[in-house]
């Protein structure tokens, strides 16, 4: 029998900021449908360099978060391997470098990160209105990105 | 040059923007920057009691939540009158020496080197904290890593939470720490010194050592005769966590020393049609535009204004490196905006040396870090040195203490004037007869705004997890030219998805 994986549920976003904190709704309703004890759910609004603490010490990482593509309609839910953004590393004139790039450093550096990572978006529409509540788009893609994640995570201990 | 009116729709689609306007001639006529702006923070506060806000505003954004906590929980003290114990507020002033750290080191060694290890012309592929890494050696990758999570774990022990602290209350701290917990910090603040040091002995090498890095710092494209603002304690020298507000003119001279709560006396802020983002200024010399010098009221912020402000470090080792950097750029104060980047790096030696008195400080462990508010609550200002300047927490409450008026001035927005100031400068001094602008060219552009270490604090967290930059060049008929972007999530990007539900 193989070993459990000790998995991460991580919901990224900014709960006071409308469907910003989407990522983290989906999560707080993860937390509440496993009982798994190698799945641990969290929550946080760090990016870049920050999110390696978080991750360090897993086998594998759900991710959840929020995205604006061009064409997309709101509450669309994408599934993203961390591959998908290399296009995107550069460095940028804000505060942290992206995703990819610290994962990449993290890699380089040795840190025990996570051998899997995969990252679940939600497609969304007002980024910039302080509101603890989600568009009603968004809001009704919660518990469907919940339902796929929690699924996922079933039948990854199922597959024991 | 034909007048461009900037449409609001395209103003707010949640990504700065540099906006470079050429004359007939193909000369830069104009550059401005447009940050947009979160909306409805006093409507989310208002009907709040008081001391949920040092727990909400650290949620404005994910990068200064240290900043936003300290300067709320002082408010809140304001507000109910109650005045932390010393013990508390030494507490504060380590964990705040902890954030400082964290933040200034991300900033420099993923933000600021990339600049001046691979040069501000190479390759943009290269050009990040992977291609620091791989000139300087993964050692130092290792090294940044550690010691940001040094400071990431002093702020989760005092804060109670990894995060977003939760341990400012009115009056005090939730919680004392322990001797244990004393001694690992120590430890770590010991490391952070050394740390300190090296970074200031990297700089000497990459950036100090090479004629052509110097030249650009001190450089006119890169200069701007600026008032600075910041806060000192009682013997003029810088303090992060509180003191007086200080403001030297251009020549270095004092102009106004003030208590925070009296900002409003000396603070104004005028609004530009084109700009969310509003542009304050010093009351006693007016706002006269975008223009710098003596008679503008135009002052700056952050790592730089700081040491200008002030008549040293409180620390031997930062005190040693200030009278050093003042000696190198040719006495105080100091104009050059790239310069922010080493008085960042002299400020994280200072906050090593500040974190590792604090953890040696008898007083720190003691158990009276609460004082009990008793009085009725009424309105109150509360001020720290966020990483990027002086951040102002103002609030008004009824007599149950719940929320009636915010104000926020925060740093990003003090430094508006002169970022968009610098950047114009930069333009004009890089962008000439309407030649091709390179990418390495637009990267020069950026490297006066990104002296500041904006926080442009608008939905950092929508993948592709980082803030989205985009620079545009415009002819004198208003017609695109040129356009160069950084992650925008507006912008269809080669990502390839599955769209599952």
């Amino acid at each position: 029998m193989k070993e459990a994986m000790k998995t991460l549920v991580l919901g990224l976003g900014n709960p006071i900021v409308s469907d910003d904190g989407v990522g983290i709704r989906v999560a707080q309703q993860v937390q509440g449908m496993v009982d798994q004890r190698e799945v641990t759910v969290e929550e946080t609004c760090l990016s870049g360099l920050g999110l390696l603490d978080i991750l360090t010490g897993y086998d594998k990482a759900i991710i959840i978060d929020a995205i604006q593509t061009a064409e997309g309609k709101a509450g669309q839910i994408y599934r993203l391997e961390p591959e998908a953004f290399n296009a995107t590393r550069n460095v940028c004139s804000t505060h942290d470098v992206n995703f990819i790039t610290a994962l990449e450093l993290g890699n380089r550096l040795g840190m025990a990160l996570p051998r899997q990572i995969s990252i679940f978006a939600i497609e969304v529409t007002d980024t910039s209105t302080f509101s603890e509540e989600c568009t009603p788009g968004v809001r009704e893609a919660i518990p469907v990105c919940a339902g796929m994640i929690v699924r996922e995570l079933n039948s990854a201990s199922r597959s024991l | 040059m034909n007048k461009i009116t900037i449409d609001p729709i395209t103003r707010l689609e949640g990504h700065g923007k540099i906006e470079i306007f050429l004359d007939d001639e193909g000369d830069v006529a104009n550059a401005y920057l447009q940050i947009p702006e979160l909306r409805g923070f006093e409507k989310f506060c208002e009907g709040r009691p008081v001391e949920e806000m040092p727990r909400i505003t650290p949620r404005i954004c994910g990068v200064c939540p240290g900043a936003h906590h300290m300067a709320s929980s002082k408010a809140a003290d304001a507000v109910y009158h109650a005045e932390p114990p010393p013990a508390a507020r030494k507490l504060r002033e380590l964990f705040y020496c902890a954030h400082m750290i964290h933040s200034h080191v991300a900033h420099f060694y993923a933000l600021a080197a990339p600049d001046f290890v691979l040069g501000p012309t190479s390759d943009p592929a290269e050009r990040n904290i992977l291609g620091v890494v791989a000139k300087l050696g993964l050692e130092v990758g290792g090294e940044v890593i550690k010691h940001r999570a040094y400071a990431q774990d002093i702020q989760a022990a005092i804060g109670g939470k990894a995060t977003h602290p939760v341990c400012g209350l009115p009056g005090g701290m939730s919680k004392p720490i322990t001797e244990e917990e004393r001694k690992d910090f120590e430890d770590k603040a010991k490391s952070l010194v050394e740390f300190g040091k090296f970074g200031l002995k990297l700089f000497d090498e990459l950036v100090l050592a090479n004629k052509e890095y110097l030249d650009l710092i001190v450089g006119d494209v890169y200069s701007m005769n600026s008032y600075y603002m910041g806060l000192v304690d009682s013997d003029n020298k810088v303090n992060f966590y509180d003191g007086d507000i200080r403001v030297v003119d251009p020549d270095g001279k004092e102009v106004a020393r003030f208590r925070p709560a009296d900002y409003l006396e000396y603070i104004a802020e005028h609004t530009e049609p084109w700009s969310y983002l509003k542009f304050p200024f010093l009351k006693q010399v007016g706002w006269k535009g975008l223009v710098d010098g003596k008679d503008s009221g135009v002052y700056r912020v952050n790592s730089l204004a700081r040491l200008n402000v002030a008549d040293g470090m409180a620390t031997p080792l930062a005190q040693a490196e200030y009278e050093r950097f003042y000696e190198t750029l040719g006495g105080k104060p100091v104009h050059a905006t790239l310069a922010f980047h080493w008085a960042r790096l002299i400020e994280i030696l200072y906050a090593a040396e500040r974190l590792l008195e604090l953890c040696q400080d008898d007083e720190i462990t003691s158990p009276e870090v609460r004082t009990i508010p008793t009085s009725t609550p009424d309105e109150g200002v509360g001020v720290v040195e966020a990483p990027r300047g002086v951040l102002i927490h103002h609030y008004q409450t009824d007599e149950k203490g719940i929320i009636q008026k915010v104000n926020l001035i925060v740093a990003t927005v003090m430094n508006n004037p002169a970022m968009n100031m610098s950047i114009k400068k930069a333009a004009q001094g890089l962008i000439k007869k309407g030649q091709a602008a390179s990418e390495g060219l637009l990267n020069m552009v950026e490297m006066a705004f990104r002296a500041y270490d904006p926080c442009m604090a608008c939905a950092t967290h929508a993948l592709p997890g980082q803030m989205p930059l985009e620079v545009v060049i415009r002819d004198s008929s208003g017609e695109v030219k040129e356009t160069l972007s950084r992650n925008l999530c507006s912008e269809p990007h080669p990502i390839k998805v599955r769209v599952v539900h």
